[in-house]
């Protein structure tokens, strides 16, 4: 039901939008979280106390060190700074997160959008296959092929991607499918536009709002998983840092060096709450299921 | 002193979303005596539902109430308390829905939607009753809105019923307490004219029978002139003027009242226009064209054709406006689809100019010679494109070269009364009639010599649907067109169409100028389907055709269980 | 009716059974793609060549692709799922060894998700903006945006430290003996052997696991629970039934809590897949000695044939717990069997 007038003015869908989005605190958070982790990640040399413990560095001085003015977050059991190891772990997780989603957020949206415009063929092989990859448990699958090969980033990178990919074609399978139907689509190939056209200008742009909502919640998960596969040694070799390692270092000495957990830990959960918070919010600004 | 049944007195609503408020009820005063048939009649967004609402208590949470007061036997609704209010729904005034699906949650049989509603309406009122007799009692209504099968419908899930019979449930959950007040809010326009008009009819019978007052909300003027005494017209959240009906009609003060009046195209009389026959050479040849969809059933998928145009055999004449009529289903869409070789017949052959394409060749859309304009502009106009970027594409299409683009693109927008300053403009950004020209002007683009028109009018209001048909009758003089009009509005296509088809399910049942098949028609469905078209007039009433109740039974099959 | 819900049943088994046959190929080809000798790493580094060779001659590695799946396929029906390279041992045995734990956990999580998750979801949709809504978005996002290892080691630490003679590892208190019941169930093992203290210490040992490996999962249907209810409070049949005076809570708790299970069903057959992923993690922490503890160990040593067992078991166990939701959303919702039997 509309209540608005026929000639009265029309509120515009950018003014709508921003409305949402900037009256959502959790998403304005969510915002500078994010784009704390980057800039840290980004900038970690300069921004640690002990940017070269980010490397091979025994300090048996300060062995399991707890925090103080110089160890912040205490120190890991060869001595090196937590707070600066942790920094430096953004790097990696980001490193995944681009990976990942770099290829299969193109591939997933694009063998999606295919399925979805063409039908056919191509829908049953496409949709056929994301069945079949959904039915393997992610991380069973990441680590069968992450260990059998040899356990490290790129492996990872390889084996999440994998899984990852089917996703992201399952959801603009279903978006594209939606708009394909739509008057637009069947107007604009009577007004003679090729596939191309119709794929990339017309059904395209109707996507980008679910796939940059569902690729931002994605992060986290990326996040989250590498983590996951790095707790249980899958990860990047020591001495880089990693955040899952690090906390998996850090659990053979608990409770008592309890510290050792805490940073890389809650390092984990600020990234992927601040991934959560801007996806929610870019869901509710842009009004899509993702 | 008596005092009438519902009374709004100067009520004012006001709707608050995304941090602004919009003046929904400006000042509004209605009133409705004992047993009398008022109608609120107005255009989309005019607040005739924010009226009903506000009487029904149902207004959403985003609505405030800001001064005014509505009476009901005297008492005042917003002195009560929650509970006083709750228990005057269903009892004291009820509505009848509008939409017949959506107003049945879809994983609930239908008896236990009215069972609840029944259940807890005798709670409130401190009537205990059993299981058994509560379904006794919604039997005996069921059987009163001409459902003969109580049981069988109870124990169906919403999509198993037709649409006519779902408003007739809805009819019925409204009757179940005997209100005195009934609020009908458009019903069974999501439905065929036929059964539409066989609602209306089982309305004011049970008005009649039960002595009711209907409060009756529509668009249509034809169905006030059936249902109402007193009529209310509503505009912009404001009652723009109001009186008997045959006053109002035949002499209204207020010029908006006069355009929607005269906006109605009528279907009998002096106003009628007849459009000249065109005498040339056909431009479309239809044999014995069929087309067939494949339905697969079974669980081994056993593949079954499903006729949608059986053997149609037409022409068209060049510059013809050719109208072809139907109630959904009827095939009428899916022919037009294979006349502009988006579909390929299953069996015959089909000529449009020099193309042809027959059974089990590869169709190509005939692009340079068919273009089509939708009926709804919301969904036929991309979101995230400009009204330029839209245009570029046929342009593109027939090799303008990209210089002479904007040139073109202006001349269009001039043709279809649009400023240049439109080209930059979003679809969210214009209203429907602006959108609907839009895509009149995209249609125009590739210079086509025949315009398929799919009820282009139907999701416009009323004074908006005139200027656009103005507009196509113009653009047809001035470029020599030859349009395939698609529609249901039979009162649109009198005075529109030079030719004119009946179909009924996948064939054509009748066809001739429109003076012929509206004066003389020959098919017992014609005759049902224009004597179910609400008129504005009682003379145009008398000379409708005359039908009689077996005819009229043998095509409204669907609404009776 | 009934007719019709049977087709689309069956139907649906056949799908499933495609999805897997797919799966196993996919799965097979990924294990014998793989660098590295399967032969090579069963034996040793110190192995000869001509021990390599003859083992990869017993394990049938030279001949075809299409042979060696077959064969296998032709063995795996029958339950035979070649041995462990490493211990030996039947792989099926193995596993038939340590599936009950795993599923038994999954279970009791699965309950215990959908008992905390679909209510927090309705109310947080029936109270918006109130403070339980603010508790359920707090956990919901707990769940996505903690690590269940994360959750798993902060239990631990906290029951460890400040609550007295609660179990954190295994399934059962060893002092009280072993039980070896039809079922490998030990919920349903003890009740059978009549043993109350084993079900009680059995209950005891699955509340921490359980709730680590449900919380990501009770976020996601919290969240979706919400908005679908949300979403469908908007709807005209919420306004139908409005208008007729049928109680709010009725309308919430009977007619929109149906209508909204639909979503987060569904949701719960794509969560198994993480589910049984985090189990992995969960049952190492706990020392829970499962399947997945199995798998995981059959995956850090290389153990081929068991790696191919445990994704493809794993693969199946995703499988029919779609299959049981898809029935469950059948049941629930008439116009989806309507629709498949067409």
């Amino acid at each position: 039901m509309s209540v608005i007038g026929s000639d009265e003015k029309v509120l515009s869908s950018r003014y709508m939008q921003w409305y949402r989005f900037s009256r959502n605190p959790a998403a304005l958070i969510g915002a500078v979280i994010v784009l704390s982790v980057l800039l840290a990640a980004l900038f970690a040399p300069y921004i640690v106390p002990h940017p070269d413990h980010a490397g091979a560095v025994v300090d048996f001085r300060s062995r399991h060190a707890a925090p103080d003015m110089a160890h912040w977050f205490g120190a890991d059991k060869v001595g090196r700074d937590i707070f600066s190891r942790t920094i430096f772990g953004f790097r990696i997780s980001l490193l995944l997160v681009f990976g990942v989603l770099g290829i299969s957020v193109p591939l997933g949206a694009t063998l999606g959008m295919l399925a979805g415009y063409f039908g056919g063929w191509t829908e049953r092989i496409v949709s056929g296959l994301t069945n079949v990859m959904l039915a393997i448990p992610p991380l069973v699958m990441a680590l069968a092929i992450g260990n059998v090969l040899e356990p490290n980033l790129v492996n990872a990178m390889f084996a999440i991607t994998l899984i990852w990919w089917t996703w992201h074609a399952r959801l603009v399978y279903r978006v594209s499918k939606s708009i394909s139907a739509e008057d637009y689509i069947e107007a604009a190939r009577m007004a003679g536009a090729s596939n191309f056209h119709v794929l990339t200008r017309e059904i395209l742009p109707n996507c980008i709002a679910v796939i940059s909502v569902k690729t931002t919640l994605d992060a986290a998960f990326v996040i989250l998983f590498g983590a996951t596969l790095s707790f249980l040694g899958l990860g990047v070799k020591p001495p880089i840092p990693d955040l899952g390692s690090m906390v998996a270092d850090g659990r053979q000495f608990l409770p008592e060096k309890w510290w050792e957990v805490l940073a890389p830990g809650f390092a984990i959960f600020y990234a992927t709450l601040g991934f959560n918070l801007l996806g929610d919010g870019l869901r509710d600004m842009f009004d899509v299921e993702a | 002193m008596t005092h009438p049944l519902l009374q709004i007195f100067d009520l004012n609503v006001s709707f608050s979303s995304y941090g602004r408020s919009t003046h929904v009820l400006k000042d509004v005063s209605l009133k409705i005596e004992k047993g009398e048939r008022v109608a609120l009649i107005g255009e989309t967004g005019s607040g005739k539902s924010v009226t009903s609402k506000s009487i029904l208590g149902t207004l959403p949470d985003n609505a405030r109430i800001d001064s005014g007061s509505i009476r009901f036997d005297g008492q005042e609704l917003f002195a009560m308390n929650d509970k006083e209010r709750e228990a005057l729904k269903g009892t004291a005034f009820s509505i009848i829905m509008q939409d017949p699906l959506s107003s049945f949650n879809p994983v609930f049989r239908i008896g236990r939607h009215l069972d609840d509603v029944m259940y807890f309406a005798d709670k409130r009122s401190g009537v205990k009753s059993s299981a058994k007799q509560r379904m006794a009692r919604i039997s005996d209504v069921l059987r009163q809105v001409q459902l003969e099968n109580p049981e069988r419908i109870c124990a169906a899930y919403p999509f198993q019923l037709s649409g006519g019979m779902r408003q007739r449930v809805l009819i019925a959950l409204a009757l179940l307490h005997r209100p005195t007040l009934l609020i009908a809010d458009e019903p069974g326009t999501a439905l065929d004219v036929t059964t539409q008009s066989e609602i209306l009819k089982l309305i004011n019978q049970l008005v009649d029978e039960e002595g009711l007052s209907l409060l009756m909300i529509t668009h249509n003027l034809g169905v006030v002139r059936q249902t109402a005494d007193r009529v209310y017209v509503m505009r912009h959240g404001e009652i723009v003027e109001h009186g008997p009906f045959r006053e109002i009609f035949e002499n209204p003060r207020k010029d908006y009242t006069k355009g929607l009046i005269e906006a109605i195209p009528p279907l009998y009389g002096d106003g009628v226009v007849d459009q000249p026959v065109a005498e040339t050479r056909p431009i479309i040849k239809l044999e014995k064209v069929s087309k067939s969809f494949e339905v697969k059933s079974g669980f081994f998928g056993k593949k079954a054709g499903y006729p949608a145009v059986k053997e149609t055999t037409l022409n068209i004449a060049e510059g013809e406006i050719f109208g072809l009529a139907g109630e959904s289903g009827s095939g009428k869409t899916t022919l037009a689809r294979t006349i502009m070789g988006l579909l390929g017949p299953t069996t015959g052959r089909i000529t449009v100019a020099t193309h042809q394409h027959g059974e089990g060749e590869k169709v190509t859309p005939l692009r340079e010679l068919t273009q089509i304009v939708y009926q709804n502009p919301g969904t036929s106009l991309n979101p995230k494109r400009t009204v330029s970027e839209t245009l570029s594409v046929p342009l593109h299409f027939v090799k303008l070269p990209k210089s002479e683009h904007r040139t073109r693109m202006v001349s269009l927008l001039d043709q279809v009364n649009l400023p240049e300053s439109y080209l930059s403009k979003y679809p969210h950004e214009l209203s429907g009639g602006q959108k609907q020209r839009v895509a009149i002007a995209r249609a125009l683009a590739a210079n086509p010599r025949i315009l398929v028109l799919d009820e282009p009018t139907s999701a416009l209001d009323v004074s908006v649907q005139k200027d656009v048909v103005a507009l196509l009758q113009r653009l047809r003089e001035e470029l020599g067109l030859t349009y395939l009009f698609i529609s249901h509005d039979l009162s649109l296509m009198r005075n529109f169409c030079s030719h004119i088809a009946i179909m009924l399910k996948g064939e054509i049942v009748e066809q001739g100028t429109p003076a012929e098949v509206f004066s003389n028609p020959q098919h017992p469905y014609t005759r049902a389907l224009i004597a179910a078209i609400p008129v504005m007039s009682d003379a145009e009433e008398e000379q409708k055709p005359k039908v009689s109740e077996e005819e009229r039974q043998q095509f409204l099959v669907q609404a009776r269980s | 009716m009934s007719g019709s819900f049977l087709e689309a049943f069956l139907k649906r088994v056949f799908g499933f059974i495609l999805v897997l046959l797919v799966l196993s190929v996919v799965i097979f080809i990924l294990a014998r793609v793989v660098p590295g000798d399967p032969a090579r790493i069963a034996l040793g580094p110190s192995a000869s060549q001509a021990q390599v060779d003859a083992m990869r001659q017993s394990m049938g590695l030279d001949d075809p692709l299409i042979v060696q799946y077959l064969s296998y396929m032709g063995k795996a029906v029958t339950g035979d799922l070649g041995k462990s390279l490493l211990s030996g041992k039947q792989v099926s045995e193995d596993v038939l060894t340590f599936l009950p734990a795993t599923v038994e956990l999954v279970i009791v999580t699965v309950l215990f998700m959908f008992g905390v998750a679909v209510p927090l979801g309705v109310m947080t949709a029936k109270h918006r903006n109130s403070w339980i809504d603010n508790v359920g978005r707090i956990v919901s996002l707990a769940g996505v945006t903690v690590p269940s290892f994360v959750v798993a080691i902060l239990l631990q630490i906290f029951v460890a430290n400040f609550v007295d003679n609660w179990p954190i590892l295994g399934r059962v208190d060893f002092q009280l003996g072993s039980l070896d019941g039809p079922t490998g169930f030990l919920l349903i093992d003890s009740i059978l052997a009549g043993r109350g203290d084993i079900f009680l210490s059995a209950c005891q040992h699955l509340v921490l696991p359980a709730f680590s490996l449900a919380l990501a999962s009770i976020g996601q249907i919290t969240r979706i629970t919400r908005s679908t209810m949300i979403e469908n409070q908007r709807r005209d049949h919420v306004l139908t039934l409005r208008s007729f005076g049928v109680p709010s809570n009725v309308i919430v708790f009977r007619y929109l809590f149906k209508l909204s299970s639909i979503a987060p069903l569904t949701i719960m057959g794509l969560e198994f897949a993480s589910l049984i992923g985090n189990a992995f993690v969960i049952e190492m922490l706990f020392s829970w000695g499962g399947f997945a503890s199995y798998g995981l160990n059959a995956i850090m040593q290389k153990d081929i044939n068991a790696v191919m067992a445990v994704v493809l078991i794993s693969g199946i166990f995703f499988i029919v717990a779609n299959l049981v939701i898809d029935i469950l959303l059948a049941l629930i919702d008439p116009r989806v069997s309507a629709k498949e039997a067409r």
